[in-house]
């Protein structure tokens, strides 16, 4: 789907509230200063996707949007493995860095995850008067092409292409790196812009 | 690098990295030297022809007609295939894609006889396949947790 440069501003809105609001429960978390990026949009092919992920090792808290349309899509909470440990150092009192990362890590980055996209939900739904309820986090420690596609893989069978709508949360004071990435299945994103296109007609 | 859904055939060294429930797939004549490498993203096309190498039926049937033009029989043929895996458990839209991509693979192979040499597939975890051709058809995969095997 090719969005328009009025569809790409409603849909980066969309996605600067949405983190906007994620971005002050990871503050809040870590009680520390949070900065946001400008949230971007990439439609990347399939067959193209090695060329912007890889065998990196990346922690992946992922929501499946369900309710009016059933597999609407992906909220994934991404934080690299390094950001990860930082993170929940800072959180669960720990310095060592070389460590493994154990149930202690997991639970707290599925916590962290849960939190920080509930928060993107609830402003994106409220924003929208569109409730897009999240499945049960699911959580990967692992190369990030093969999470990202085994998750295009559930969008299904004529999904050639995808959007990501990313939005970079970085905190500096902890060094630590991570995105809110929306990934909505063709019908989904459709609704969504149909919902914008509507709040943004003349009364 | 071989993306998801893509394909080559020859004799120089392939790879496809990140297979998470995805499947890499490698077939290897040992006495026309030749062999070929695909990257499947599910199990069954249900007709579509657009995109051949994504889905296990058609990639099957791809490869063998490319490699009976270079001389391939398919009793010749030795196949071995990585991935398969369930990388976030219980997500009803990903129950088990990884897991239905091996079956079909297996089940495709089978209606051509052609041999499944060796497979290292299923479990958790996201694997990269390198596969040269020149080495009798040699897969190496490389597993998220470090861990190698040469199959």
């Amino acid at each position: 789907m090719k969005l328009s440069a009025v569809q790409t501003d409603a849909m980066q809105e969309l996605g600067n509230i949405g983190a906007a609001h994620a971005a002050t429960t990871l503050s809040q978390m870590v009680g520390s200063t949070v900065q946001m990026s400008v949230p971007g949009i990439k439609a990347i092919d399939i067959a193209d996707l090695g060329k912007y992920m890889g065998e990196e090792s990346a922690a992946m808290v992922v929501f499946e949007l369900q309710g009016e349309i059933p597999h609407g899509g992906f909220v994934i909470f991404y934080i690299t493995r390094e950001s990860a440990i930082r993170l929940t150092n800072t959180m669960l009192g720990f310095t060592e860095m070389n460590r493994p990362m154990n149930e202690m890590d997991e639970s707290a980055l599925l916590e962290v995850g849960n939190i920080m996209v509930s928060a993107f939900l609830d402003a994106t739904a409220e924003l929208l008067g569109f409730v897009m309820l999240p499945s049960p986090p699911a959580m990967t420690i692992d190369m990030v092409h093969a999470a990202m596609s085994s998750l295009i893989a559930g969008l299904g069978e004529d999904t050639d292409e995808v959007l990501l709508f990313s939005t970079e949360l970085t905190c500096e004071e902890h060094k630590i790196d991570s995105d809110i990435i929306m990934m909505p299945e063709a019908k989904t994103l459709a609704h969504i812009i149909g919902l914008l296109e509507n709040m943004m007609k003349p009364a | 690098m071989i993306g998801i859904g893509e394909y080559r055939i020859g004799s120089f060294p392939m790879m496809t990295i990140g297979l998470g429930s995805c499947i890499g797939l490698t077939l290897y004549d040992d006495t026309v030297k030749v062999g070929a490498m695909v990257h499947i993203m599910l199990p069954d096309s249900a007709g579509r022809t657009d995109r051949p190498g994504k889905y296990a039926d058609t990639a099957i049937d791809l490869l063998l007609k490319e490699l009976a033009k270079l001389g391939c029989k398919n009793r010749s043929l030795v196949a071995k295939m990585a991935g398969g895996a369930s990388m976030f458990e219980y997500f009803g839209a990903n129950l088990n894609i990884g897991e239905r991509n091996a079956v079909n693979v297996r089940k495709c192979l089978k209606e051509n006889n052609i041999k499944l040499a060796a497979e290292d597939v299923g479990g958790k975890v996201g694997r990269s396949v390198t596969f040269t051709p020149s080495n009798h058809g040699k897969i190496t995969v490389r597993r998220a947790d470090g861990t190698t095997c040469e199959l």
